[in-house]
């Protein structure tokens, strides 16, 4: 017996297409028409005759071949990490963990932007079967770079005296020193859960450097710094 | 236009092969894709520029604990655990370092909460007690270290409760009637995923456990049976309801627009194990599913499966019951390769593997694979297989 896979599936689908029209010589081009994402033919379409329409929901064999040619194979693919969005319940952990209040009610906060981005994140609708979409899509990521922009006061006032970021029960300085407002290594490491470089210090004391503001120029490097990191989860 | 030309360029190969009647089996892959070459002309490189690229990668431990610790504890790494890794004297103590971290995650309460999470994203139930059920029962398997193939076959205490304030699951009997076997009997399942005949139920089963959608089952000898194109199944073409087979109110002998027994072979040889499953999902002594003829009626053994046809897993593989498919499909090697699969996927931040074919070649998985099926296949074990493999720390 031979398993078929989706992938062969959807593309014995379309040659069978193919097939028939070379066999009979009357070809019709696929995707003719308006519609370049209709299903293969082949599907399990309904007709006047049939008693049920079938769902036909199947990625678009189009899509299929366009991912793969700028993805590459799934033999290369299925062995590195995607880069999926946090997910909407992490994402609340993660501003957490770098100080921010996510039950703040007050408008336009961090925590308000948070709790009003449910739905740009893609979150989970079981009732009609459909799972979290961990795919960044254009308006979950504007929303959590949003959040990421409104989080930098919280996260500048609050990081260095979080439990998370101490050494060996030791509070680290500050993200930015308050005299030379300079950005603390530290503190970045802490910010973006992975040991911080000297690049990423470097690009922190210039996004601080050109604001307009010493303080403008602060949450732009902390809402570079979280942007950068949490794009991916 | 290039989009069409790629496709032509696929579909011509396998045409070929269909005018000659010479069929091309699939080596499988989870998610089907065939694809365990090296690249080939479709990707964005070559096979040998591709194979270049994995070869150069190096391992990061701080960067895998970040998204370790965002995936099975759902935080961040706190800065000293950044530094265990970070200060390590060399990769040797980093590997060690990282390892006892994964363990230290998978041992806390958010573990759970982040397994319940992972297991309603891959059921597509949740929301309520009975639809939580059974994302709670493989939640409890993975956080005991269970077997996965307990999913099919437990058969008592399969609608657990979870807490997701302390990360615990209290066991639980399910009280909707019948055979229990696993998550395959669970009422939020059977209530969710009700529809004619109970095909999305079985719908259900095969993309969740076998990941690869209808049809799965194709013969290398392609049966002309008067329809436009051959029927590629292995069951026989009357072994299922239809005009041809003298039986059923649905004719899924049809041939007119598509060969409907290529998928309904299978289907229809599991479907009545979950017909009496009613709108709740309670176990009814009658089937419960409709079909979708005026009237909505009842469905009939006969409207799936002739006389002296029986329910099945797979051809050759008889399910009596519930329970039998349970340990039909548990015995499959494919069942378990999706479960390696859906978690390796999870692992590595990829979408649904049947959804968006994010599909997993055998061959990057068979290391993992094996060691689930010699291992009882224990998930917790898997999943510190999966965390702790090249694949993983190496970016």
């Amino acid at each position: 017996m031979i398993r078929f896979g989706s992938t062969l599936t959807l593309l014995i689908g379309a040659s069978l297409a193919v097939a028939a029209t070379a066999c009979s010589d009357t070809i019709e081009e696929p995707g003719n028409g308006s519609d370049d994402n209709s299903a293969a033919n082949g599907a399990s379409t309904g007709n006047v005759d049939n008693t049920f329409d079938h769902n036909t929901d199947e990625i678009s064999v189009w899509d299929l071949i366009e991912r793969q040619k700028v993805e590459g194979p799934p033999s290369f693919t299925s062995h590195v990490h995607s880069c999926s969005k946090v997910r909407y319940a992490n994402l609340a952990n993660v501003l957490s963990n770098v100080g921010v209040d996510i039950n703040s009610n007050t408008q336009f906060s961090a925590g308000a932007l948070y709790q009003a981005a449910a739905s740009a994140e893609g979150v989970a609708n079981y009732a009609n079967r459909i799972r979290e979409n961990i795919g960044i899509t254009t308006s979950g990521a504007s929303a959590m770079f949003d959040v990421f922009a409104a989080a930098a006061p919280e996260v500048e006032a609050k990081l260095h005296t979080l439990a998370r970021c101490q050494q060996n029960g030791v509070a680290i300085a500050p993200l930015f020193d308050p005299t030379t407002n300079a950005c603390n290594i530290d503190a970045i490491t802490c910010l973006i859960g992975v040991p911080a470089t000297p690049a990423h210090v470097s690009l922190c004391n210039s996004a601080v450097s050109k604001g307009s503001t010493p303080d403008i120029g602060k949450g732009i490097a902390v809402a570079a710094l979280l942007a950068a990191a949490y794009t991916c989860e | 236009m290039k989009r069409i030309s790629i496709l032509l360029l696929a579909a011509a190969s396998l045409a070929a092969a269909a005018c000659t009647g010479d069929a091309t089996s699939s080596n499988g892959g989870n998610g089907g894709g065939g694809d365990d070459g090296n690249g080939g002309s479709g990707g964005s490189g070559s096979g040998d520029s591709l194979n270049q690229t994995l070869a150069a990668r190096v391992v990061d431990y701080n960067a895998a604990l970040r998204i370790a610790a965002l995936r099975l504890t759902g935080s961040l790494p706190t800065l000293d655990e950044i530094n265990q890794i970070k200060n390590a004297a060399d990769d040797t103590a980093k590997k060690t370092a990282y390892g006892a971290l994964i363990d230290n995650y998978m041992g806390r309460p958010t573990f759970a909460k982040q397994m319940f999470g992972f297991w309603q994203d891959a059921f597509k139930i949740g929301g309520s007690p009975d639809f939580d059920s059974g994302p709670a029962l493989a939640t409890e398997l993975t956080i005991n270290n269970g077997s996965y193939m307990d999913l099919f076959t437990k058969a008592d205490m399969n609608c657990p409760k979870f807490d997701p304030a302390t990360g615990t699951v209290t066991e639980a009997a399910c009280a909707n009637g019948g055979t229990q076997a696993g998550v395959l009997s669970n009422p939020g399942v059977m209530a969710s995923y009700f529809s004619n005949l109970g095909f999305r139920r079985v719908r259900w089963v095969q993309e969740t456990f076998d990941c690869v959608r209808f049809p799965v089952e194709a013969t290398n000898a392609p049966q002309d049976v008067g329809g436009a194109t051959p029927y590629l199944g292995v069951w026989p073409f009357t072994s299922i309801a239809g005009k041809k087979s003298g039986v059923g109110r649905i004719d899924f002998q049809d041939t007119t627009s598509t060969m409907c027994a290529d998928c309904h072979e299978t289907l229809n040889h599991i479907a009545p194990l979950f017909g009496n499953y009613d709108t709740k999902g309670v176990y009814q002594t009658t089937p419960q599913v409709t079909l979708p003829l005026d009237g909505a009626p009842k469905a009939q053994m006969t409207d799936w499966l002739p006389a002296g046809e029986s329910t099945a897993w797979r051809f050759g593989q008889p399910a009596a019951d519930l329970q039998g498919l349970g340990k039909a499909m548990s015995n499959d090697p494919a069942v378990a390769s999706c479960g390696v699969a859906r978690v390796w996927n999870w692992a590595l931040g990829k979408t649904d593997i049947v959804d968006t074919l994010q599909t997993v070649p055998d061959s990057t998985i068979k290391d993992q694979v094996a060691a689930f099926t010699a291992d009882g296949f224990k998930l917790k074990d898997l999943i510190k297989a999966i965390y702790t493999s090249d694949d993983f720390t190496k970016f």
